[in-house]
């Protein structure tokens, strides 16, 4: 084989003294190698003027000198190739990029009736065990909307894929089934349409609007918490499309139980489907997410540096993707790989660090929560409500910040370690039949984020 | 060489050839015209390496040969030629001499070795009427985008589809779309033609004529007219599928005349702001469309064109520019505006006219 970049430069660089200016600025720049098969070259010019001309004026003479280089060259031929216009090499590779990404008619192809961002699809959406439940089931809605399993409702902490997944859903339905009208809604916009279309006083044109749809996503359904109103629309939308076989598909942060001031009738039809949960992603999962992000950019990032940003940047999917932006940005700047000294100065910031609170102040933090002075906690007394939150205290730091069960009894005022695991016991038994207990708890749970 | 012809023949010719020689380029010899006298005819040639053109004229040749002139000068010389006079060239070593009744010229000739190939090509070939050709693209043009970054859309793209020959432009603002039926035409034609070379194209095609050949390969498009072989790049590449961004539901109908929309725009435009920005609110309660345009330091305008209107009320911002321009592609005395809510695009017909179709997207200020 010939280096056939090398070998077209230097029969350039041979051609541009044997011809004047002119001629070779205008017949032989964007011109290149294509390909060279069985010692014949083909030479890649920019249209069909310089083909011909080339092939009658110059033919000899490229082949002379093309020969003097290679020995291997037998004869040339030119053909006309799109991609000659950029100057071959890193840079023209470079330009070709930036140009692809620029040019596409992004204003012209957003399709503003569905509202769904054609970014999020299933090919860029990584399966793990965190989710895998999730995906099947989207697969399966793909495959028979509406039927399979409607409504489906899908919950989980924030940053961990949810409205890909089900943003992916609606384009795979939109691409497979033309006819489907796909609509994506946050439950933001929905209660603002349904407030316009009260104060223009046309409250037709928003149910019209929402029940010509054959598959609605409404994602952070939560936000309909204390919307009673709004709760009524779509208690009646969700009647009309669910009686006509229509896809219904919800995301939210907490299961539809947890979700505050939410009608019962609502709770209950949002159940009545598939209701899945994500979690928080392994570290395999994280892994192979920052994985398949770096080929997507195609930078050179040691296995090591991954394994660090992975075991680092824990739970949430979009801060992983946030820390790996910084990382990959900093490395096209620098242009080479980067230490693993230098990432993990990159992205200190965005490690959350480990929870290293005081039992003191775990306590302050849920007598507050309760309204309660966090010196009653400590005190020996079976006041109902401060034994409550007492309970909580102890539940807590059990489970979120696993200390012993001896050390929580002496520090919440010399309690028995018996008497502390009775208390883990009963929350946890109590929060199992009672979800306002167990919205309490992941409301507090939260304050220690 | 020595060749005699008649004068009104070889001047239309050398103007035409004038109109696509090279200026500007490094390559000097573009400039020129190639004469050649053989057989029966003298063919004219000129290009600018995007296109090529030749026209071939009777006359009698004593001697064949070759020689390339400066288009420049040739074209002077003939445009002062009166008609009905019969000239004679004459070309030795390195001059020209054209004499005619009142004349005689000696023009310096230059190497006529250098002057490039035109490409004839072999492909697929079709047949249309001269005026589908012309009207199409004269229908459409001026909607491609002028800029070079992406070939695909600074260009005219002809295509075939059932017993419809179809011109589209556009700069991704805006679209028209103009459709001939044309009797037999085959289907799968699909030509990226580059907007500079259309608008040459124009210029150069005589203007009565009724049967046009093309002939296209992979890159290369040629038109035959009796005389004229006119060859032009063409992009190897894939126009935007530009249907699926047709609104189909408009929810706003409005017919207004042509002439009166054109009066209160001409009128708009002094008013405009630098964004060329025009607003035009339509109420089905009213009788009237309005068009409403301010700029700080002139003042404002409200415009009132009686019309139509079905459908709900819309208020939508445009670009002046964009909107004018389609008129001239609209021969009919009324037309009908379509609107499909906010954000979306506006599409423009004439009434009862399916054949021309212009799309506008509203600016979102």
């Amino acid at each position: 084989m010939v280096d056939t970049k090398q070998l077209w430069e230097n029969c350039l660089a041979e051609i541009e003294t044997n011809v004047s200016k002119a001629n070779f600025s205008t017949w032989f720049k964007n011109t290149a190698i294509v390909r060279e098969e069985q010692g014949t070259i083909y030479v890649g010019v920019p249209n069909e003027f310089v083909k011909d001309w080339l092939a009658n004026k110059y033919q000899k003479l490229i082949l002379k000198t093309l020969t003097s280089f290679s020995e291997y060259v037998r004869g040339v031929s030119f053909v006309i190739s799109k991609h000659n216009q950029k100057s071959s090499g890193e840079h023209g590779f470079e330009s070709k990029i930036l140009m692809h990404r620029e040019l596409p008619l992004q204003d012209l192809y957003i399709n503003k009736e569905d509202n769904l961002n054609p970014r999020y699809t299933f090919e860029n959406f990584i399966v793990g065990p965190f989710n895998e439940l999730a995906y099947a089931a989207g697969q399966g809605i793909i495959l028979k909307p509406g039927t399979q399993y409607n409504p489906f409702f899908i919950y989980g902490p924030t940053g961990l894929g949810k409205t890909h997944l089900i943003q992916s859903i609606g384009n795979a339905i939109k691409q497979k089934y033309i006819e489907k009208k796909v609509h994506y809604v946050t439950l933001e916009k929905f209660a603002i349409d349904y407030i316009n279309a009260v104060q223009s006083n046309k409250p037709n044109s928003f149910k019209e609007k929402y029940r010509k749809y054959d598959v609605l996503i409404i994602d952070d359904i939560q936000f309909i918490s204390n919307k009673e109103k709004t709760q009524e629309e779509l208690f009646h939308l969700f009647n009309a499309l669910y009686e006509q076989n229509k896809q219904i598909i919800f995301s939210s942060d907490k299961h539809p139980n947890y979700i505050q001031n939410l009608e019962d009738r609502l709770k209950s039809r949002f159940s009545s489907g598939m209701i899945v949960d994500v979690i928080e992603p392994d570290f395999e999962s994280r892994l192979a997410i920052i994985k398949a992000k770096i080929q997507e950019q195609n930078l050179p990032i040691t296995s090591e540096v991954l394994e660090y940003i992975a075991g680092s940047i824990q739970g949430n999917i979009r801060e992983l993707e946030g820390s790996l932006n910084a990382i990959i940005a900093a490395t096209s700047l620098k242009n080479r790989e980067l230490s693993l000294t230098e990432v993990k100065n990159l992205i200190k910031n965005n490690i959350r660090p480990k929870k290293n609170v005081s039992v003191a102040e775990v306590v302050k933090a849920i007598a507050d929560f309760y309204n309660l002075e966090d010196k009653t906690i400590y005190e020996k007394t079976r006041r109902k409500e401060i034994v409550h939150a007492r309970q909580i205290a102890m539940y807590i730091l059990r489970e979120e910040f696993n200390v012993s069960y001896p050390l929580i009894g002496q520090k919440l005022g010399g309690k028995d370690h018996t008497t502390v695991i009775h208390s883990c016991l009963k929350v946890k038994n109590d929060c199992k039949n009672d979800p306002t207990l167990a919205e309490e708890l992941e409301r507090i749970k939260v304050l220690f984020k | 060489m020595k060749a005699e012809c008649q004068g009104e023949k070889i001047k239309d010719a050398i103007i035409r050839a004038d109109r696509i020689t090279g200026k500007n380029l490094a390559l000097p010899i573009l400039g020129s015209i190639l004469c050649i006298a053989s057989g029966k005819t003298i063919k004219l040639r000129a290009t600018n390496l995007s296109l090529g053109l030749e026209i071939e004229i009777p006359a009698k040749i004593e001697k064949e040969g070759v020689c390339a002139v400066k288009g420049i000068i040739l074209s002077a010389f003939f445009s002062s030629l009166s008609k009905n006079e019969t000239v004679i060239l004459v070309g030795e070593g390195d001059t020209l001499t054209i004499t005619t009744k009142t004349n005689t010229v000696v023009l310096k000739t230059q190497n006529h070795e250098d002057f490039p190939t035109i490409p004839f090509i072999e492909g697929e070939e079709i047949v249309i009427p001269h005026k589908t050709f012309t009207e199409g693209v004269k229908a459409v043009c001026y909607s491609a985008s002028f800029s070079d970054i992406k070939p695909e859309i600074s260009s005219v793209y002809v295509y075939s589809e059932g017993e419809f020959l179809i011109f589209v432009a556009t700069d991704s603002f805006r679209l028209a779309e103009k459709r001939f039926k044309v009797k037999g035409i085959p289907e799968g034609i699909s030509l990226i033609i580059p907007y500079k070379n259309v608008i040459e194209l124009l210029r150069v095609l005589p203007e009565d004529n009724d049967e046009l050949l093309l002939k296209f390969s992979k890159n290369q498009l040629a038109l035959v007219l009796s005389g004229l072989y006119i060859t032009s790049r063409i992009i190897d590449g894939v126009f935007p599928d530009y249907k699926q961004i047709i609104p189909k539901e408009p929810i706003t109908t409005i017919t207004v005349l042509k002439q009166e929309i054109l009066q209160a725009l001409k009128v708009s435009n002094v008013f405009s702001d630098k964004f060329n920005q025009i607003t035009l609110t339509a109420r089905p309660k009213d009788k009237y469309i309005a068009l409403f345009a301010k700029n700080n330091d002139i003042g404002e305008t409200t415009a009132r064109i009686e019309g139509v209107i079905q459908g709900d009320s819309i208020e939508m911002n445009f670009n002046y520019k964009y909107f004018f321009e389609c008129f001239q592609s609209i021969n009919k005395e009324s037309v009908v505006l379509r609107a499909h809510g906010e954000g979306k695009a506006m599409v423009i017909t004439g009434v009862n006219d399916t054949s021309f179709l212009y799309l506008i997207m509203p600016m979102n200020r």
